[in-house]
């Protein structure tokens, strides 16, 4: 018995709950999976797609995080990048050239973030928080018109939710997308050097220093990769609302990403987590937040809802796994 | 009637029987029966892994037991927490640093028995005060991530003592110190031995459980060999009920002669001047290919300081800092990494917070050496050579864990030691810095690692050991230097040098 629930870690915990949650909404719940009856596709499409975006930006984040670093820049980057994109499209820029002035901001943020933290050495939070505040300002007020900007008529960004793969397999483009991000994620994380320099760093960050890992453009590279994520996460927004609204860097969906990782069990003490983490997060968030909004339940009563679930997956998964006292104390959160 | 027999009729405060505690189903300690009276220093004894930080850990209600029952003044007691066991009057100070490292030595004294309103400038004078009383000389507004291993240990100590506990419980608190904080740890434990204090002292060099203790109790793999008067043993007895067999010859005691001395090769490494901030000063000195370098110093004289700089973790004052040259080449490290890649590779004194990666296996840990060493320049890793080199080094360091794929924290503190040392020597170094190689070891390892110091040297690497304990720098050096304040101010050979010299240069 003890055994068995020494296997129980968070992850496992919250992917059960995940599932019970998915079966009680697809049974009780009308207009999630079954309208009168019928199967209808229509809610589980829009929640996977939800789903979908929150885990790209989640599977950013958790590498930033294994590497014991955090990004609040990701939503902005994701948002104000993509605005621009869609708006020199709208004034008439090429296509190519456009999209190389959108990915070349999108990694300059990436690389001053991880500048300022690997070679100034400015915390984190403040680096990637002043980044958010001076992304949005700036491409607000000097680069875009307004908060919501379209997508032009005809745009290969439009084109994606009818690509010949999409079609045939009733499967929506975002899974695809996240589906490559998890499994890129993946490879890099375990199979790869630089992976394993991300976990040494977040395990040790003195102990990989001294050793002579590079540590600091291993830095670098990760918020790159977030940042790069982040667009990815903006353009299917985009395919799928057919604009993009920077109104959602004011909203709670930072919070939601760094909230899939916690939740699906990246310790935010860095060293620890897989991408496997990342994909259950972001199931529970993502059926929890479409059922919530189905039950007309309000913002607030949702955040209060997700609170309590972050509290009680973190306090099982401290009594289910306690630690070693004599280890407990460096480094914890 | 004499102190100790007094003691050894008084009655127990503490009994432990038949106390097991398994890990995954594994033993660490296994039926152990334990005791300890009023007032006495009873020391317990063991190779690596024995399970004497399990056994006391259960004392302190850090671990809870598997089997036994553990009475305390008579009452039949289970603590489930450090915290219960503190009030109750059990203090432990740990082998591996427990400290808060962001936080000021004075606010870790204070920890956990803050008042509701904290007056800073109060704690620092009471801290102040009480570390006087100590003879410990720790600066309390000092950030305990500044300070080295040695003061480290001494706060730890001072922390313990601070709470009035009835039983304090040391494990390895001698392991970093130099022979002038002995000697103030030894006054300070006879001083609460007076007072009535019961102390558990764990501890590898025999001689100072021989010379303090009034009983000692040894472990082997877990179970009970012997507790007795610390009268009825001598070196040998407890030699061989630790390993359970005679080890051959004696590890310190061989004067080496003349021709055991290797000559210096080639000069490696020349030191000129250098500086860092008011830590180390114009200091100056040349290491040399195929010899062992051995540095001793108290603490506070910089010589880990010093070997930092030269390994690139801490940089050097940018104007008048000095020079460094490798091999008639100028080099200013701004990272390890370049260090690392021109052979100089430096093995902790501090293993848990600068040395191993506590969440991987012991074979990840080995593995993240050569990773990082970046020999065989692949982009991907690779289980199976993962798995090899595991095995080939474990092998030839000995390490012993419950399984193998146990994580590096798993492991008992010794068998750490030799993962560190492993990860170092992995990445094939040209100059190999050892701070205090042998912290924690058992008697038996360390014969090993010395004798792996010394195939290093033979085989043409520079190797520099430092160290606190001077057996072993009097033992290991072909060449002996000795450090004061931020410096070098002397240079022994080994046969002209004693204990003596060697302390009353480090001292005036
Ligand atoms: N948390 C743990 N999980 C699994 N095994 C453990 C754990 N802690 C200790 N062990 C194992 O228990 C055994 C006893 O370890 P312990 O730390 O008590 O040894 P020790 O006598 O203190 O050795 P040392 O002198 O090296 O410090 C070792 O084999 C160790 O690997
Ligand atoms: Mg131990």
């Amino acid at each position: 018995m003890t055994r068995l629930l020494s296997h129980l870690t968070q992850e496992v915990i919250v992917f059960l709950l995940a599932a019970t949650l998915f079966l009680a909404a697809a049974i009780f719940l009308p207009g999630f999976m079954f309208k009168d009856g019928a199967f209808q596709a229509g809610n589980l499409i829009a929640m996977v797609r939800a789903v979908s975006v929150l885990g790209i930006l989640a599977v950013g984040m958790g590498i930033v995080i294994i590497g014991r670093g955090i990004d609040l820049s990701a939503v902005a980057v994701m948002a104000m990048s993509v605005a621009w994109y869609l708006q020199m499209l709208n004034s008439g820029v090429p296509g190519w050239q456009a999209l190389g002035w959108a990915l070349a901001g999108v990694v300059a943020v990436g690389l001053i973030n991880g500048f300022m933290v690997a070679y100034a050495d400015v915390p984190a939070i403040f680096v990637t928080l002043a980044s958010s505040y001076f992304v949005y300002g700036f491409v607000r007020s000097q680069l875009i018109v307004s908060d919501a900007t379209p997508a032009p008529a005809g745009s290969w960004i439009l084109e994606l939710p009818n690509l010949g793969l999409v079609t045939s397999t009733h499967i929506p483009i975002d899974v695809y997308a996240f589906g490559a991000a998890v499994f890129v994620g993946f490879l890099f994380l375990r199979f790869t050097k630089w992976g394993r320099y991300i976990y040494l760093m977040g395990d040790n960050f003195m102990a990989a220093r001294n050793m002579g890992v590079p540590v600091r453009p291993m830095t670098v590279l990760y918020y790159v990769i977030s940042a790069l994520m982040a667009f990815v996460a903006g353009i299917l927004t985009t395919s799928s609302i057919q604009s993009m609204n920077v109104r959602v860097v004011n909203s709670n969906m930072l919070y939601d990403v760094i909230l899939v990782c916690v939740i699906g069990g990246i310790g935010l003490s860095g060293g620890k987590g897989y991408m496997r983490n990342v994909v259950v997060g972001a199931l529970l968030i993502g059926i929890m937040g479409n059922a919530m909004t189905i039950m007309d339940f309000t913002n607030v009563e949702q955040n209060l809802i997700k609170s309590i679930i972050l509290l009680t997956a973190i306090i099982i998964d401290g009594l289910l796994n306690p630690r070693d006292e004599q280890t407990a104390q460096q480094g914890d959160i | 009637m004499s102190a100790s027999e007094q003691t050894a009729t008084a009655a127990p405060i503490v009994e432990m029987r038949k106390i097991s505690k398994l890990y995954r189903g594994v033993p660490a300690v296994k039926e152990v029966d334990f005791d300890l009276r009023k007032g006495e220093i009873h020391a317990l004894l063991g190779e690596n892994g024995a399970g004497k930080s399990t056994l006391t850990k259960v004392m302190a209600g850090v671990v809870t037991a598997s089997g036994g029952t553990m009475t305390w003044h008579g009452k039949e007691v289970s603590f489930q927490s450090p915290f219960e066991a503190l009030e109750a009057g059990i203090a432990m100070v740990f082998q591996e640093t427990s400290l808060v490292p962001s936080m000021t030595v004075a606010q870790n004294l204070y920890l956990g028995s803050e008042k509701f309103l904290n007056r800073l400038r109060g704690i620092y004078i009471s801290a102040q005060q009480f570390l006087q009383s100590l003879n410990f000389a720790v600066d309390p507004t000092a950030i305990v991530s500044t300070l080295g291993a040695a003061k480290r240990q001494m706060v730890e100590i001072a922390r313990a003592v601070h709470h009035n506990a009835e039983v304090i419980i040391f494990d390895e608190p001698t392991a970093s110190l130099t022979p002038e904080e002995k000697r103030h740890f030894f006054a300070l434990m006879h001083r609460l031995k007076s007072r009535g204090v019961s102390i558990v002292f764990i501890s590898h060099a025999l001689e100072e459980a021989l010379a303090h203790a009034d009983r000692i109790t040894i472990l082997r793999d877990g179970e009970l060999v012997v507790t007795d008067h610390a009268g009825a043993f001598d070196r040998e007895k407890i030699v061989r009920a630790m390993v359970g067999r005679t080890l051959s010859g004696e590890i310190y005691n061989k004067k080496r002669g003349a021709d055991e001395i290797r000559k210096p090769g080639s000069r490696v490494l020349s030191v000129q001047d250098i500086s860092m901030s008011n830590v180390v000063r114009n200091n100056s000195f040349s290491i040399y290919e195929g010899q062992i370098t051995g540095v001793f110093g108290l603490i506070g004289s910089g010589r880990t300081e010093t070997f930092k700089v030269v390994s690139g973790i801490y940089k050097r004052d940018f104007f008048a800092g000095g020079a460094i040259e490798l091999e008639g080449r100028p080099v200013r490290y701004t990272v390890p990494r370049e260090a690392v890649k021109d052979g100089i590779i430096y093995v902790t004194e501090d293993r848990k917070t600068e040395g191993f990666f506590e969440t991987m296996s012991i074979a990840e840990n080995l593995y993240s050496g050569l990773l990082a060493a970046n020999l065989e320049k692949k982009a991907y890793i690779s289980l199976r050579e993962m798995r090899a080199l595991a095995k080939d080094w474990t092998g030839r360091l000995n390490v012993k864990a419950i399984n193998d794929n146990a994580r590096v924290v798993e492991l008992s503190g010794g068998n750490q030691q030799k993962v560190v040392i492993g990860k170092g020597l992995i990445q094939q170094p040209r100059i190999v810095i050892f701070d205090e190689p042998t912290r924690g070891v058992d008697v038996g390892a360390i014969a090993e690692i010395h004798q792996l110091i010394n195939r290093l040297a033979d085989s043409g690497l520079a190797v520099i050991v430092i160290s606190s304990y001077l057996p072993e720098i009097m033992n290991l050096s072909d060449r002996i230097l000795v450090c004061r304040q931020g410096r070098i101010v002397e240079e022994f050979a080994p046969d002209e040098a004693t204990e003596e010299k060697i302390m009353y240069a480090a001292v005036h």
